[in-house]
């Protein structure tokens, strides 16, 4: 079944089916099929043929049958219609898979399609997958949105909706979160979340898998394929329709996903803010975090945060305090260990390596504020090196102040770094980290 | 209790009479008779059709008892003024006796009535309820909340899907809110949660070996102090699809 899945994620070539002097509105619009010509063209290492039903693309073909046979992938971006119209033209050239972009399709055209798709051995994704698919080490971004492609990493998503999976992109972008693979999955005809699920589960470049639910087919078989994935990596599900659906229904499926290991996070932020820690961050063992920070307001909200969550603040053993108040006799150690607003980056260095070797410490969140500090954005380097070394404990990095941290976020940029502009989103990182150890320790990993 | 495929076996053909008398809703003895195969504790619960058998059941199950209205229309005794607690003597279950058959009547004049059922009588302990119902998604789903206004004003249920290991359940057991009152708190020592991690897992089970089952409902469980057991007070089970 992954095997048939890969196909859509790891395609060797790519065909484009538009038409771009079609006056049409909605998914099938020219403006559309244009965005996914320049995205391909842009990113895709692989091998790109375009039919242009117009015939005004430069470089495109204007016949399916122009097509060299044994494409992996036909995007159709066509109405309902013509794609019906296309359809034993497009098996002819013997494709593997399709990306339905336009919905719309009946009940009847919906039923003709899969079987004749089934018949052939096409796998279909759609039809309504407007944010399409995407792989970023491939360079493959099916996406009728211009240049939306996220920096590699080790998140996937899979999303149910086209807007909400085009926003996790977004935000992906946006905070520099690095992804792996990215899906829509429309009106799932063919291929549904499950069969999506068991290929990430296995794909090496996938650190962490996070979905985007309103609905599910076959329940229990995507449950099993949950308690399966989480043995490997942590599955991170945002679930929608809790109105639509009704509170108690919506209950028994936050039940369900918490039976199964899956993590629950309530908006696209915290989605992010999870992923990311997740993707590069060890596990964290116990509950205990130590706080260190160049300022003491921002560590008073990160105390009052980590408590509402359910996480505690480390002690830190009288040896390891000893160490640091010989070398900085001005540091102020108490619920958290205060730098003072001096602090450079040898400072960090040393204090977070001690921090890091106390076996009382599951976890460390790191505060550097640029403003009014005598910290230089370079100094913040030194946390990277400290999260670099530390192979058990996460280390995340908060930056209150807004302009700073993306200042901060791009300075370590592929560093392996999380850096939050929040303590609530750092709390809720911390609070992934802690779950996901407790699902591995219950699943016996 | 019996082996499994026996206890299936004897289920199946309790829920097929039932269906034969063409009723969808399962009587309280009903209901017990199947969670007893299944292994669930319920209390002696003995069906009397009229007097006699009544003062007769009533010897045997023994004084104190619990007198309840057996009818297949009536689902809320209380509401019908169908049931009496704590009957401590043959005068007293003779002058109950008629007294719900007549409230019966005054409640539902064209209710089918079996009787009255002679109840053993427990003593005061927490209550909880464990139900049991086939999600639209998943199937077979258990549900657990203490009883009363915990369930009807504050809504502080958990739920779980079946089959479920004893890891799941006690975790369920912990997830409400109300959990303090059956933990070990304030001078009262814990209830017995063992025990309830059973009938959990139990109808669990059930709901999910028999799809057929739409609904059940063990409403009070009494939950005795650690080590001392739980048992089902009053239970109800619905069949799904055509009489």
């Amino acid at each position: 079944m992954s095997g048939e899945v890969r196909a859509i994620f790891e395609p060797k070539s790519v065909v484009l089916v538009g038409a771009s002097a079609k006056e049409r509105v909605g998914a099938a619009s020219p403006v559309f099929f244009g965005s996914l010509v320049h995205n391909t063209l842009r990113f895709f290492k692989g091998k790109t043929h375009v039919v242009d039903f117009s015939g005004r693309l430069d470089g495109a073909v204007k016949n399916l049958d122009q097509v060299p046979s044994g494409c992996d992938i036909a995007v159709m971006v066509l109405p309902p219609k013509l794609v019906m119209k296309n359809l034993r033209k497009l098996f002819a050239r013997k494709v593997k898979a399709m990306v339905l972009v336009a919905g719309g399709f009946d009940q009847h055209q919906l039923e003709e399609l899969t079987r004749a798709a089934a018949k052939q051995k096409v796998r279909v994704l759609g039809p309504n997958v407007l944010a399409g698919v995407i792989n970023t080490t491939k360079g493959l971004c099916i996406t009728l949105e211009r240049g939306l492609m996220p920096p590699c990493g080790g998140i996937a998503m899979i999303s149910q909706n086209c807007a909400v999976g085009t926003a996790m992109l977004d935000r992906a972008c946006a905070y520099s979160v690095g992804v792996s693979k990215f899906a829509s999955i429309g009106e799932g005809a063919d291929i549904t979340e499950t069969d999506l699920l068991e290929f990430l589960t296995h794909d090496k470049e996938t650190k962490v898998i996070c979905i985007y639910l309103e609905s599910v087919r076959d329940g229990r078989r995507f449950l099993e394929s949950i308690r399966e994935a989480v043995q490997k990596k942590p599955v991170v599900v945002l679930k929608g329709s809790t109105v639509r659906e009704g509170v108690e229904r919506n209950r028994i499926f936050v039940a369900a996903l918490k039976q199964v290991g899956a993590l629950q996070v309530s908006d696209i932020e915290e989605l992010l803010s999870v992923a990311d820690a997740l993707a590069k961050q060890p596990c964290m063992r116990g509950n205990r975090v130590a706080v260190v920070t160049n300022v003491s307001g921002p560590a008073v909200l990160v105390a009052d945060v980590l408590s509402r969550e359910g996480l505690a603040l480390a002690k830190l053993s009288d040896n390891i305090i000893k160490k640091i108040i010989q070398k900085y006799p001005n540091i102020n150690i108490a619920d958290w260990v205060d730098l003072g607003i001096d602090a450079n980056g040898d400072r960090y260095k040393f204090v977070l390596e001690q921090v890091l070797s106390d076996s009382g410490v599951d976890g460390v969140v790191v505060v550097n504020e640029l403003k009014s500090t005598f910290l230089k954005l370079e100094d913040v380097q030194e946390a990277a090196k400290a999260v670099k070394k530390s192979k058990n404990t996460p280390v995340i990095d908060i930056v209150m102040c807004g302009e700073d941290c993306v200042l901060v976020r791009n300075e370590l940029r592929d560093k392996n770094v999380c850096v939050y502009d929040s303590p609530r989103k750092a709390a809720q990182a911390l609070c992934a980290l802690c779950s996901y150890g407790k699902i591995l320790k219950k699943v016996g990993k | 209790m019996i082996g499994l495929a026996a206890a299936k076996k004897k289920v199946t053909e309790l829920l097929s009479s039932v269906r034969k008398e063409g009723r969808l809703e399962l009587t309280e003895l009903d209901s017990k008779r199947i969670l007893a195969v299944w292994g669930v504790p319920v209390n002696r619960t003995e069906l009397a059709r009229d007097l006699s058998e009544a003062i007769k059941a009533a010897r045997e199950v023994r004084y104190p008892l619990v007198l309840k209205i057996a009818s297949p229309d009536i689902i809320h005794k209380s509401e019908a003024k169908g049931v009496k607690v704590g009957l401590t003597s043959e005068l007293e279950l003779r002058q109950s006796f008629d007294e719900l058959i007549d409230n019966a009547r005054a409640y539902k004049p064209d209710a089918k009535i079996f009787g009255v059922t002679i109840q053993e009588y427990l003593p005061p302990a927490r209550e909880v309820i464990v139900g049991a119902l086939q999600d639209l998604y998943f199937g077979a789903t258990v549900m657990f909340g203490l009883g009363g206004v915990w369930i009807e004003v504050l809504k502080d249920i958990s739920f779980r899907l079946a089959p479920l290991n004893a890891e799941d359940a006690r975790e369920m057991i912990q997830e409400i809110k109300g959990y303090p009152v059956l933990a070990d708190i304030q001078r009262a020592p814990p209830a017995d949660i063992d025990a309830l991690v059973n009938i959990i897992q139990k109808v669990g089970q059930l709901a999910h070996e028999f799809p057929e089952i739409t609904e059940i409902d063990l409403n009070p469980i009494f939950v005795f102090d650690n080590g001392k057991g739980a048992v089902t007070a009053d239970a109800r089970i619905v069949l799904g699809g055509r009489k």
